[in-house]
């Protein structure tokens, strides 16, 4: 039923106010929502940071080289132009674009992505950052899919930056600076369980935010107190390294 | 480097070098810098713990150092709270921040400070301190601004943790490799190397800033060595070990 997942999704994206609520897990939850609803199969965040740099804040599948593509955005690719542009940038095929964006189309001829739509996230008229969807197969999105994906990314940003009622320039700076020092945060405690428990940098993010869903925790708290040596999330290390792919 | 890491840096090398800097790349001559390039009256940098120690650093002015004494001496303002809730504290104008902080914004407001920016130096769990600016006239810090504030306290952050491991840094060469790819891969190789050597996160990332540069090597690809397990740090053998 794509239409009730469709309504329970905007319900969920709309849903900011509660306690506990996680900025970066909140991303993450667009970007899988994105995969699981449009023909896409792999969506990255990317926010804008004041330094004038779009980091990757959320991605639907932790593939370190897939992060490397989304990295590689701070420098040239579509959703850079997205973000300077506000508009929506689709590319049926990349490997079309190599005159333009060289590194990005052979990277991403590399990864077998084929398709790239990347939609502005925008509070009237500031850019907060882009998100973007990857599909393996030519083609861009169907209308549909597009106007779909729009409504999800402007509520999700309504809902991002209305978290505390954001109405001045300075609080919109306090909240964007801390959900990318909550992005650093995870990195480092997802460094601390890959030399602890011998798995990778992926599998660590995956127990790390099992362990937060399971235990309705914010994953920021949790990668803190991974780092402070006050959780133990070894279960949820084992599930993972056991392949044990099923959500709690 | 990125351009404008690059931009920035090159005007603390300035300040370092214009006959009134000691020619060394420091906090004081990254205040100095900040206040002659941010169009604000004076900067500071605080080194504070989660204890609850200040340490004043450096300061471009005796304002600026004063009013880090002030918000000590009464336990507010948007230093304490930038450093509290790692966030940015941007202040444009100190009228309007009577009611969250009654003492400082008062005090602030008869030395003439009509505006107050904080931001933490932090990376992460990492939190070394807060850098401050202050301003005359009220109003918000200009977009352009913003954006050199926030490098200028990543570059604050990065100066306080080279300053720990005792790197010395050469006013040619700038040891700071943060071009944006890679800079996960810093972040978890940090975390690596906490386990590795039992330390906290901010003398992991001095050691391994440290082994980049005495090894001539940029950052991120020693971070990547981390994570790819090609590279281990190792604890030194205790020099006086005892029964």
């Amino acid at each position: 039923m794509r239409e009730q997942r469709v309504a329970d999704t905007f319900v969920e994206l709309a849903d900011t106010l509660v306690a506990g609520f996680d900025a970066v897990e909140f991303l993450h939850t667009l970007t899988e929502r994105c995969v699981e609803l449009l023909d896409a199969d792999t969506a990255g965040l990317l926010l804008a940071d004041e330094r004038g740099s779009l980091r990757l804040v959320a991605a639907s599948t932790g593939q370190t080289q897939l992060l490397e593509l989304f990295q590689l955005q701070e420098e040239e690719g579509p959703c850079l132009d997205c973000y300077h542009s506000g508009q929506v940038v689709t590319l049926p095929d990349v490997s079309q674009v190599a005159g333009r964006w060289p590194r990005f189309s052979a990277m991403a001829t590399e990864l077998g992505f084929a398709g790239v739509h990347a939609i502005p996230m925008q509070l009237r008229t500031q850019i907060i950052g882009t998100l973007n969807l990857f599909r393996m197969h030519p083609n861009g999105l169907d209308e549909t899919d597009a106007k779909l994906g729009k409504a999800l990314v402007d509520v999700a940003t309504i809902g991002l930056l209305s978290e505390r009622a954001v109405r001045h320039q300075e609080m919109v700076t306090e909240q964007l600076q801390t959900a990318l020092n909550s992005r650093v945060t995870i990195e480092q405690a997802k460094g601390i369980l890959a030399e602890r428990h011998s798995v990778d940098p992926d599998q660590a993010f995956t127990a790390m935010r099992r362990h937060a869903r399971s235990h309705n925790r914010r994953l920021g708290e949790v990668a803190g107190e991974i780092i402070a040596g006050t959780v133990n999330v070894t279960d949820a290390v084992a599930d993972v390294r056991a392949g044990n792919s099923a959500r709690p | 480097m990125g351009e404008r890491t690059a931009r920035v840096f090159s005007w603390i090398a300035a300040a370092a070098t214009d006959g009134e800097g000691d020619g060394r790349i420091s906090v004081a001559a990254l205040c100095r810098a900040a206040h002659l390039r941010l169009g604000v009256d004076g900067a500071s940098v605080t080194a504070m713990s989660g204890n609850g120690t200040h340490t004043p650093v450096a300061a471009s002015g005796e304002l600026a150092a004063e009013l880090e004494e002030l918000q000590v001496t009464l336990g507010e303002g948007p230093c304490l709270a930038a450093f509290r809730f790692a966030a940015p504290m941007l202040v444009p104008d100190l009228a309007e921040a009577t009611a969250r902080w009654p003492g400082f914004a008062g005090a602030a407001r008869q030395r003439g400070v009509g505006a107050v920016f904080a931001f933490p130096l932090h990376a992460g769990t990492i939190q070394l301190g807060v850098f401050e600016l202050h301003r005359a006239a009220a109003g918000p810090l200009p977009t352009e601004a913003l954006g050199d504030a926030l490098i200028f306290a990543d570059l604050a952050l990065q100066l306080l943790l080279d300053d720990a491991s005792g790197t010395v840094r050469p006013l040619d060469r700038h040891p700071i490799d943060d071009t944006s790819r890679g800079r996960n891969a810093v972040h978890q190789a940090t975390g690596m190397i906490a386990v590795q050597l039992g330390v906290d996160m901010a003398e992991a990332l001095s050691r391994l800033r440290a082994h980049a540069f005495t090894g001539d090597t940029p950052l991120s690809e020693v971070a990547a060595d981390v994570v790819a397990r090609r590279l281990r740090f190792r604890p030194e053998v205790e020099p006086d070990e005892t029964l």
